[in-house]
C-alpha cells in the first residue's frame, strides 16, 4: 500500500469499518493497533504495583509540598552584597511590624514563651553589617509599616524602593546621611534638588501633627484641613520630582517651585482622597508655581509666604514623564510653558471625564508655544487628556499660544 | 449542478430529516438549532462568569479585593494535602456515576459530613492559638505573602468544609439526575438558582472592604469558595461534542452549530464593554460586578435551561444498571494505561513553564494601548473574529492533516508568534504605536492559527475517552486527573518562578505598576521568552502520536457493539435499564 493510500484510510471519516464480535468477546476484543482492553480482570504482580503506585505519589506529594513551602517562604529581611556593600533588598511583614529601621542588617528573634503575635519577637540587629543601599521595591505593596528610619550608611534608595506602602507615613533619616534627608517624614536627597518620596499615607501624620482627630471625607473638608492635610508645598531648591514620588497622595493642592524642571514617570499619578469608608475619589485640583527661592516649610501657610504665585507648572519646566498626571480627574487647570521640550505617553491620561455632557478635569490643554513650535517637541502618544465622544474617546482641544490664567 | 440546485436540496434535506436524522446519521436537524441557541446561551452565560474567579486578574481582585499576588500560590498551597486526598474519593464517585455499593456510599458520606463540620469549626474558632506562637510552625504561616496563621488555619479549614459539602452535593445529585439528563449536564439543573444567587451576592457583599489584608484573603477565599460549589460551565457544548457517535457529524457539529452559537457570546463581548466604558471608572467600578455581569449572566441561564434538555448526548454506553463498576485501584491503573494521556501528560509538564505569566493580551489592551469601550470590544472581536473562518473549515483541515501534524504547527506557530512579541515588547517598549501594532498583528494571527488545533484537540480528547472506555469499560475522566499527581511537583515548582520573578519587578496585589514602562517591559517579556521555549519543546511529544481515525472507528465498534450486547441482556433478565445508549 502506498504512503498516500495508507493516509487516505488513516484519515478518512467515513471509513466504513464493521466488526463482527461474539457476545462473549465483547469485554476483551482487541483492536489491531491498539492495547487490548482490560475489564474486570485482575492485573499482573496486582500489589506490587499498588506499592509502587503509592510510593511514587507519596514522593510526588511530599516533594511537590516541600518546593512550594520553600519558595512560598518570606525571611522578614532580605539582603544582597553589592559592589558597593549591602543592599536591602526584600522586605516581607510580620504582619506586626510597624516601623521599620533600614541602618544595619537586621533579623527576627522570637521570644520563647510570649504566644501574643504582636509582642512575641524582636528584630536584631548586626551592626558590623551596615546597610548602604535600598533596592526598587523592596517594601512593595506592604501594608503595615507606618514610619521607616533610614540610617546614615545608606548611600542609595532607588525611588522606587517604598512603591505602593499604603500605610506607610513619614521617613525619617538620620541627619548624618550624607546623601539623603527628610522633610517633616518626606524623602529628598540631601540638598533637596529632589523630590523621592511622599508616603502614601503621609496625611494620617499630619493629622495628627496638627491635631485631626479622624479623616475628612471628600465632603467633610473645611478649608483648615484643606490647607494643613491637602496641600504641599515642594521645597524652592528642588528640581526634579522622581519617578512615582508623590503618586497615591492625599493632596488637593501642590505648590512647585519655579526652578523645578524635571517630573519624571508617575510622579503625581493617582492623587486620591476617601469619599466615604467605602471609596475613594480624585483629589487633585490645583497646581501652582511659586516664585520664591527660600521656601523650606512644606506646610502651606499663606500664598503670600511663596512670593508670586501663578497657576499650573512653572516656566521653567523641561520634562514631563510618562503618566506624570495621570488619572486625576479633578484637575482643573493646566498649562504646559514653553520652557517643556519632553512629554511623556499617556501623561494626562485619564485626566477628564464626561459628566451630564460636560467635560470635566482639564477640558482643554493650554500650550504656551504655538502649534509650529510645539511639533518640535518630543511628545509621547496619547500623552493629551480624553473623555467620552460616542463610543470613542477624544482628546481635549490644545489652545495653543494661551495666555496663563490668574491666580483667582 | 447550479448553485441554486445545491441550495434547493440543501432545502429539501434539511425539510425531510428536520424531525428524523438520515440514515447513517443520528442528530435531526432540529437538534442543530437547538445546539445554535442553547449552547450560545450556555457558552455566553460561562463565558460571563470568567469575570468573576479567585485569580489575580479578575477585574474584582485586581481593583476592589487587591490581594498580593503571591498569595493565591499560597491558598493553592494549603489546599494541596486536602485536595490530592480529597480527588482520589472524588475520582471514585465520578466515574462511577455516583452509583457506589451501599456500604461505600454511606461511609463517602459520612466522611463528607466531617470535612464540612471541621471546616466549620475553623471559621468559629481559631485554631492556630493552640500553637505556639513563637515556634517554626507558626512563624512559617505568619511569613507567608498576604496571610496570617490565623487565616491560613481558616484558608484551610474553607477548603474542608468546600470539599465536604460539594463531595456530598456530587453523590446526591448524581445519583438522582445522571439517568435522566446525561452525565455532561446535570449538573445545570441543581446549580443554576444558586449559582445565580452566588453571582449577585458577589457584586454586592462588601467584603473587599476589610481592612486587614489576612482576613481579607480568608473571607474572599470563603465567598469564593461557596461560589464556586455551584458550576455552570459550557456543559451543552461538552454534551455536544459528544452529540453522535459518527465521526464525521461530531465534527460538523462542532464546525458549524457549535461555531455559530458562539455568535451570541461574540455579540455580547462587544456590547458589554461598551456598558462598562460608560461607567465612571470603567473596569475598576464596582457596578460592573453590581448590575451588567448578573443581568447579563441571569439572561444567558434562562436561555440555556430553557433548551438543555433537547441536546442529548450519544456514547454507546451499557445502561447504568449495567455499567461496568470501577473499583478504585483498576481506575488508578487503568489509565496509567492510556498512552495517549500519558503524551498529554508530558505536553502539559512543559506547558507549566508558562504558569504564572501574567495575560499579556489584558496588559497590551489596558496598559498599552489604555482601551475602553467600543474601541476595546472591537480590537477584541477583530482578534477572535480571526479564528471564526479557519474554524469554519476545520473538517477541510482535520481531513486533509492528521492531528499530529495539526498540534505540531500550532505549538510551532506558539513559539514564533511569542519570540515576535517579545522582540517587539523588548526592542520597542516605549513607542506604544509600533510596538502595539506588532503585537496586535501577531495575535491576530496566532488566533487565526488557534482553532483548527483547538477544534482538534477538543475532539481527539472525546476520542480519548472512547479509547479509554474501550481499554476500561469506563471512560475514567476523572481518574486520568493522576497524571498531575506525578506531574505535581515540578509543575508547582516551575510555577512560581515566574510569580516570585515578577514581584522582583514591582508586580503584587497593586497592577498600576504596569503603567511604569520598566517594570512592564520585564514582567511581560521575561515570561513571554520562558513560553516561547515551552513551545518549541512541546511539539516533540505529538511525533508519538500514532491515534487516527481508523483506529477511533474500530473502537467505536466495539462500543456499540457492547452497549447493544449488554442492554439486549438486560432486557432480556427483565432489569430496567436507564441512561444507556446503542448507537
Amino acid at each position: 500500500m502506498s504512503k498516500k493510500e495508507k493516509k487516505k484510510i488513516t484519515n478518512d471519516w467515513g471509513t466504513d469499518v464493521h466488526l463482527d464480535i461474539p457476545e462473549d468477546e465483547i469485554w476483551t476484543y482487541q483492536v489491531p493497533g491498539l492495547a487490548a482492553p482490560h475489564i474486570n480482570k485482575p492485573y499482573k504482580y496486582y500489589t506490587l504495583k499498588k506499592v509502587l503506585f503509592v510510593i511514587t505519589i507519596v514522593i510526588a506529594v511530599s516533594l511537590s509540598i516541600f518546593f512550594s513551602v520553600l519558595a512560598l517562604q518570606n525571611d522578614t529581611f532580605k539582603y544582597e552584597e553589592t559592589d558597593n556593600g549591602i543592599q536591602f533588598s526584600k522586605f516581607s511583614n510580620t504582619g506586626y511590624l510597624y516601623e521599620l529601621e533600614i541602618d544595619y542588617v537586621s533579623d527576627i528573634e522570637y521570644i520563647p514563651g510570649n504566644n501574643d503575635p504582636a509582642t512575641n519577637f524582636k528584630v536584631v540587629k548586626d551592626e558590623t553589617k551596615p546597610i548602604t543601599s535600598i533596592r526598587q521595591f523592596t517594601l512593595n505593596c506592604d501594608d503595615k509599616v507606618k514610619t521607616v528610619y533610614i540610617g546614615a550608611n545608606v548611600t542609595d534608595i532607588d525611588p522606587k524602593a517604598f512603591y505602593s506602602c499604603w500605610a506607610l507615613q513619614n521617613i525619617e533619616v538620620d541627619e548624618n546621611n550624607p546623601n539623603y534627608c527628610d522633610v517633616d517624614g518626606v524623602l529628598y536627597n540631601k540638598d533637596k534638588t529632589e523630590l523621592l518620596c511622599y508616603p502614601c499615607d503621609h496625611d494620617e501624620y499630619l493629622r495628627q501633627k496638627y491635631g485631626y482627630e479622624k479623616e475628612l471625607y471628600r465632603d467633610e473638608v473645611t478649608p483648615e484641613y484643606e490647607r494643613d492635610i491637602q496641600t504641599y508645598v515642594v521645597p524652592s531648591t528642588v528640581k526634579k520630582l522622581s519617578e512615582m514620588c508623590l503618586n497615591y497622595a492625599n493632596l488637593r493642592v501642590i505648590y512647585l517651585p519655579e526652578g523645578l524642571e524635571t517630573i519624571e514617570t508617575l510622579a503625581v499619578f493617582k492623587l486620591h482622597e476617601r469619599v466615604d469608608q467605602w471609596s475613594t475619589s480624585p483629589s487633585l485640583q490645583n497646581i501652582y508655581t511659586y516664585k520664591s527661592s527660600d521656601v523650606t516649610d512644606t506646610h502651606f501657610t499663606t500664598k503670600e509666604a511663596l512670593g508670586e504665585v501663578y497657576l499650573s507648572l512653572p516656566d521653567g519646566l523641561k520634562f514631563i514623564g510618562s503618566d506624570a498626571f495621570s488619572y486625576n480627574q479633578n484637575l482643573q487647570y493646566v498649562y504646559i510653558p514653553s520652557s517643556v521640550t519632553y512629554i511623556g505617553h499617556h501623561a494626562f491620561w485619564d485626566a477628564c471625564y464626561k459628566e451630564d455632557g460636560e467635560i470635566k478635569g482639564v477640558n482643554v490643554m493650554n500650550v504656551a508655544c504655538d502649534e509650529e513650535t510645539f511639533a518640535t517637541l518630543t511628545v509621547g502618544d496619547d500623552w493629551l487628556p480624553k473623555y467620552d465622544k460616542g463610543f470613542f474617546k477624544k482628546a481635549v482641544d490644545m489652545n495653543y499660544s494661551a495666555a496663563r490664567e490668574a491666580v483667582k | 449542478m447550479s448553485i441554486l440546485n445545491k441550495v434547493k436540496d440543501f432545502g429539501t434535506e434539511i425539510k425531510t430529516h428536520w424531525n428524523t436524522p438520515a440514515e447513517g446519521k443520528y442528530v435531526p436537524y432540529k437538534e442543530y438549532k437547538d445546539v445554535i441557541i442553547g449552547v450560545g446561551a450556555n457558552y455566553t452565560g460561562s463565558k460571563v462568569l470568567e469575570y468573576i474567579g479567585f485569580w489575580s486578574s479578575c477585574f474584582l481582585i485586581m481593583y476592589h479585593y487587591k490581594l498580593p499576588y503571591l498569595t493565591f500560590s499560597v491558598i493553592g498551597l494549603l489546599n494541596m494535602p486536602l485536595g490530592y486526598i480529597s480527588a482520589l474519593i472524588w475520582w471514585y464517585v465520578c466515574d462511577n456515576l455516583g452509583f457506589l455499593p451501599k456500604k461505600a456510599e454511606k461511609k463517602v458520606y459520612v466522611a463528607y459530613g466531617l470535612m464540612a463540620l471541621f471546616g466549620i469549626s475553623t471559621l468559629i474558632f481559631d485554631y492556630s492559638r493552640l500553637f505556639n506562637q513563637s515556634g517554626w510552625f507558626i512563624t512559617t504561616l505568619n511569613s507567608f505573602e498576604g496571610m496570617s496563621a490565623t487565616a491560613c488555619f481558616k484558608t484551610f479549614g474553607t477548603h474542608f468544609l468546600y470539599t465536604g459539602w460539594v463531595g456530598a452535593r456530587n453523590i446526591f445529585w448524581r445519583k438522582k439526575l445522571i439517568p435522566k439528563y446525561g452525565r455532561y449536564k446535570y449538573g445545570l439543573y441543581c446549580d443554576v438558582i444558586p449559582k445565580c444567587v452566588m453571582v449577585i451576592l458577589i457584586g454586592w457583599l462588601p467584603v473587599y472592604n476589610i481592612a486587614d489584608v489576612a482576613t481579607r484573603v480568608w473571607v474572599a477565599n470563603l465567598l469564593f469558595a461557596t461560589y464556586n460549589v455551584f458550576g455552570f460551565g459550557n456543559v451543552l457544548e461538552e454534551c455536544s461534542k459528544r452529540i453522535s457517535p459518527n465521526l464525521q457529524e461530531r465534527i460538523l457539529v462542532r464546525s458549524y452549530p457549535v461555531k455559530i452559537s458562539h455568535i451570541f457570546n461574540s455579540i455580547l463581548a462587544i456590547i458589554l464593554p461598551v456598558f462598562v466604558g460608560m461607567l465612571r471608572y470603567e473596569w475598576a467600578d464596582i457596578n460592573f460586578y453590581r448590575w451588567i455581569i448578573p443581568a447579563t449572566f441571569c439572561i444567558s441561564a434562562a436561555c440555556t435551561m430553557f433548551l438543555a434538555g433537547r441536546i442529548k448526548e450519544r456514547i454507546p454506553q451499557p445502561p447504568i444498571e449495567k455499567k461496568v463498576q470501577i473499583k478504585f485501584w483498576d481506575g488508578m491503573l487503568g489509565v496509567l494505561r492510556n498512552k495517549y494521556l500519558l503524551i498529554n501528560t508530558v505536553v502539559g509538564l512543559i506547558d507549566a513553564l508558562g504558569n504564572g505569566m501574567l495575560p499579556f493580551a489584558t496588559i497590551l489592551y489596558f496598559y498599552t494601548f489604555r482601551l475602553s469601550g467600543l474601541p476595546y470590544s472591537l480590537l477584541v472581536a477583530l482578534i477572535s473574529f480571526a479564528g471564526t473562518p479557519p474554524d469554519l473549515l476545520s473538517p477541510y483541515f482535520l481531513k486533509k492533516f492528521s492531528y499530529k501534524q495539526i498540534m505540531i504547527f500550532y505549538q510551532l506557530s506558539r513559539a514564533i508568534g511569542n519570540a515576535i512579541i517579545a522582540v517587539a515588547m523588548w526592542t520597542l517598549g516605549d513607542n506604544l504605536a509600533l510596538c502595539g501594532t506588532i503585537c496586535v498583528v501577531v495575535l491576530f494571527f496566532m488566533e487565526m492559527t488557534k482553532t483548527v488545533p483547538t477544534t482538534a484537540s477538543h475532539d481527539m480528547n472525546v476520542r480519548i475517552a472512547d479509547y479509554q472506555m474501550y481499554l476500561s469499560g469506563e471512560r475514567l475522566e476523572s481518574f486520568a486527573g493522576i497524571f498531575g499527581w506525578f506531574t505535581g511537583p515540578i509543575t508547582t515548582f516551575v510555577g512560581l518562578i515566574i510569580p516570585i520573578f515578577l514581584l522582583k519587578y514591582g508586580f503584587n496585589s497593586n497592577w498600576e505598576i504596569l503603567f511604569f514602562d520598566g517594570s512592564r517591559r520585564n514582567i511581560v517579556v521575561v515570561p513571554i521568552i520562558v513560553d516561547t521555549i515551552g513551545f518549541f519543546l512541546m511539539s516533540i511529544p505529538y511525533f508519538f502520536w500514532d491515534y487516527d481515525n481508523r483506529k477511533q472507528n474500530l473502537v467505536m465498534e466495539v462500543l456499540k457493539r457492547r452497549a447493544e450486547v449488554t442492554e439486549k441482556k438486560a432486557e432480556e433478565e427483565g432489569v430496567s435499564v436507564s441512561g444507556g445508549y446503542i448507537g
